[in-house]
């Protein structure tokens, strides 16, 4: 392949307390709360298309907030079919890869800033 | 003299490569049904397309390294195929009859893509591949009129399906041959979304080996309801060697890779033309253009194909070069290319870039 390297998951499965866990190729480990996933949706309902800005807020979100269903996009993201009824939004694997919340990958971040 | 066994057959066989996948063909798993009858040696090579372009190259090594083995007195080769299918094969829910699926893109127009795709498509059914071709230009269609369908419709079944039509045997669909007064000349993106999307789904394929997309011009809404209906296998790129369409070219590689799909490689079309006189070489657009790029990026250089009028004229015709003029040089470019595709996607599969089906249901109380 050229220039970017694919990112691919190996296995995207459902883990406890309302958990999504995606297995990467290369063996690293992501865990994300469903929370936190609803609230970094990218769709042009949720993030404005042209400035970024967040059109929605925290407080607006059901702290119980999961997936219903979760189906693959082509070869490249997944879309969530959430339980408060928002199902616009594709995660592509690349975003889903860099908002990792786990210790490593946000220190590698930090340490990404200039 | 020693007698001849199976596993010295293997051990000679261990020997040859495959160029494209650089392993042996043991390992790869392409040596079946070994028979031995004395001196007599019988066995299938299969590969993972009939468009394998070392095909003629494999089988005389094969036989060639099995004769100088003692103890043998004769060798048959039978080259047999099984395509590889993309991990969708069979489970998803959209083409699921379809192993491999191919989009055929440009960055701008004009670049000859539809007649690219038409003889590529052909091409690869010479080998004996079963090919479907999915004409996505909404905008322009052109395969009506390249395989000479012009006014024809498709049937439909009693479950709204729609059946493709045939050609040079292959099957064919477009926007072309649903034309009505009612189709819309100016296509609005939510329009070009559901046009493609029932194309994707509704349409009785039957099983097929390659299925390759042509698509529109450019980066834009036609591409992306593609990309993320279909599980693509791999996309072609096709330019001429000029810088304009070169930078357009390297777009349309951007959006592949923003979108994961596989570039398989470029095709430079309009490359150079070769007078049928003189046979004097003349490089009209400047050549090399496809392969600086293809170093550049990282990506195959699939072939380079000729201007020649003979190609315009065929496909206005309704009988496109590969099927009119199959001796012609420019029909052997294209078959080579073909060849050169199938490897690809063979390569791709075995990198194993390629992501099985997502498709989970959230189970309510699991903690």
């Amino acid at each position: 392949m050229a220039s970017g390297q694919i990112i691919n998951p190996i296995e995207i499965k459902q883990g406890t307390g309302q958990n999504l866990v995606i297995r990467w190729q290369g063996e690293h480990e992501s865990i994300y709360a469903s929370g936190m996933l609803r609230k970094n949706c990218r769709c042009a309902g949720c993030v404005d298309e042209w400035t970024g800005k967040k059109l929605i807020q925290a407080d607006q979100i059901a702290v119980d907030v999961h997936p219903l269903e979760i189906q693959g996009v082509g070869r490249y993201g997944i879309r969530i079919n959430w339980s408060d009824g928002h199902n616009t939004g594709i995660y592509s694997f690349k975003y889903l890869r860099e908002i990792c919340p786990c210790e490593l990958c946000q220190k590698s971040q930090e340490s990404d800033l200039p | 003299m020693l007698q001849i066994t199976e596993e010295k057959i293997l051990e000679a066989l261990k020997t040859v490569k495959d160029p494209d996948l650089h392993r042996d063909i043991v390992s790869l798993g392409f040596v079946k049904n070994i028979k031995i009858q004395n001196g007599n040696i019988k066995f299938d090579i299969e590969l993972t397309t009939p468009a394998c372009p070392v095909k003629e190259q494999l089988k005389a090594e094969c036989e060639t390294k099995i004769k100088n083995l003692s103890g043998v007195s004769n060798v048959e080769v039978s080259m047999t195929s099984q395509v590889r299918s993309r991990p969708e094969f069979g489970t998803s829910q959209v083409l699921p009859q379809v192993r491999n699926i191919v989009a055929i893109a440009s960055g701008k127009g004009g670049v000859g893509k539809s007649t690219v795709t038409a003889n590529l498509a052909l091409a690869l059914a010479k080998t004996g591949a079963k090919v479907g071709l999915l004409d996505c230009d909404i905008y322009g269609p052109s395969m009506p009129l390249m395989f000479g369908l012009v006014g024809r419709q498709p049937d439909i079944t009693p479950e709204q399906k729609i059946i493709p039509l045939t050609a040079h045997g292959i099957s064919l669909m477009s926007i072309g041959f649903l034309s009505s007064e009612k189709t819309p000349v100016i296509w609005r993106g939510p329009m070009v979304h559901q046009i493609l999307q029932q194309f994707l789904t509704r349409v009785e394929w039957g099983e097929l080996d390659y299925l390759m997309l042509d698509l529109p011009p450019g980066t834009g809404d036609a591409q992306l309801t593609l990309t993320q209906t279909a599980a693509i296998s791999g996309a072609v790129i096709v330019t001429t060697p000029q810088e304009v369409s070169l930078i357009d070219a390297r777009k349309g590689l951007q959006m592949f890779e923003k979108v994961n799909v596989p570039v398989l490689g470029l095709i430079e079309n309009m490359s150079y033309y070769a007078c049928s006189d003189c046979g004097k070489v003349v490089e009209i657009f400047k050549r090399g253009g496809g392969e600086r790029m293809s170093r550049e990026l990282g990506v195959p250089l699939l072939g380079e194909i000729p201007i020649d009028p003979e190609i315009v004229q065929t496909g206005d015709q309704g009988t496109p070069i590969v099927i009119a003029k199959p001796d012609s040089q420019t029909a052997k470019i294209y078959q080579m290319i073909a060849g050169a595709v199938a490897a690809q996607l063979s390569i791709t599969y075995m990198q194993g870039s390629a992501t099985t089906p997502i498709d989970l249901k959230w189970q309510a109380g699991k903690s």
